[in-house]
């Protein structure tokens, strides 16, 4: 359970204390970096990131029970999204997953709900949106 | 190819072109490809399976690439580094990406490929099934894009 502030947005703080700590997985450097920025000033922890699914699961696997959250992208090059989501659920299954995706509704944002992601962000990376849709899973 | 696979792309060009640059996209005619002819400098490669086969070229100069991430990522890219071609795949990931969803909406099934970046001077693209690229010219107000798209219908 998270902090929310005045404007109902959430905040990176848990109601137990501490922060929200969050792993970034995407083969792409200019959404971690954004999506890092967006975060960060939301005072979430960003602990980790990742540019690749084997290097993303190796992650997760080192720091287990130190991620609450993980952000993952959908198309990424040799291990996709929903595969490196299966692996995360075998490893963790109390982290929450939200995928990061270019595609809206498609097949492949549906099958990431029913292996356990617990939503999805649509690309492009907007503040406002990425906070909102966290809010909106946390909540 | 059937102009009903193109318009999503053309009409996912504009929504996420204005989304995130923020200028006033304008389209140039429309024109077809003859095989072998030159790119411009930089090409984000996607390549397309499912109701079709084929790809998605997305052709700029380095210097339209060069403002495109810059404006993107809100500071001056004076390199084409990293950070730039990782941004310049990112935005044709984010075309494509709304143009499928568009397509599957209509009950189409697209798959894509992560994007693939080719750069260099006097760049030549050929295809070896016959197939002839349609050209989306795009006027971003920071330098033009062609969206060359080659699909076969299976």
């Amino acid at each position: 359970m998270i902090i929310f502030d005045e404007n109902g947005l959430p905040t990176g703080r848990k109601v137990t204390g501490g922060r929200v700590r969050v792993v970034i997985i995407d083969d792409s450097q200019f959404v971690i970096k954004h999506l890092m920025q967006i975060l960060l000033s939301r005072d979430f922890e960003v602990v980790g990131t990742a540019e690749n699914g084997k290097e993303g699961i190796e992650l997760v696997k080192k720091l287990k029970g130190q991620v609450d959250l993980v952000t993952l992208d959908i198309t990424m090059p040799e291990m996709d999204g929903i595969q490196v989501l299966k692996e995360i659920k075998l490893i963790d299954p109390n982290i929450i997953v939200v995928m990061v995706t270019a595609l809206g509704t498609a097949e492949a944002v549906k099958e990431a709900i029913k292996y356990g992601a617990k939503g999805y962000i649509v690309k492009p990376i907007d503040r406002e949106k990425v906070i909102e849709r966290i809010g909106q899973i946390l909540r | 190819m059937r102009i009903e696979y193109i318009n999503p792309f053309i009409e996912a060009s504009f929504d996420i072109l204005n989304e995130v640059l923020k200028t006033n996209v304008k389209r140039n005619e429309l024109y077809l490809k003859k095989l072998g002819e030159s790119m411009k400098g930089v090409a984000v490669v996607i390549g397309v399976t499912g109701k079709v086969t084929g790809r998605i070229v997305f052709d700029m100069t380095e210097e339209t690439a060069l403002k495109l991430a810059s404006k993107m990522n809100g500071e001056n890219i004076k390199e084409f580094d990293e950070m730039a071609r990782s941004t310049i795949g990112e935005l044709a990931n984010m075309i494509t990406g709304r143009a499928v969803t568009r397509l599957e909406k209509d009950n189409l099934s697209f798959y894509f490929t992560p994007p693939t970046i080719i750069s260099g001077e006097n760049l030549h693209i050929y295809e070896f099934s016959g197939m002839e690229a349609l050209i989306i010219p795009l006027d971003t107000g920071l330098g033009i894009i062609e969206i060359n798209i080659a699909f076969k219908e299976n």
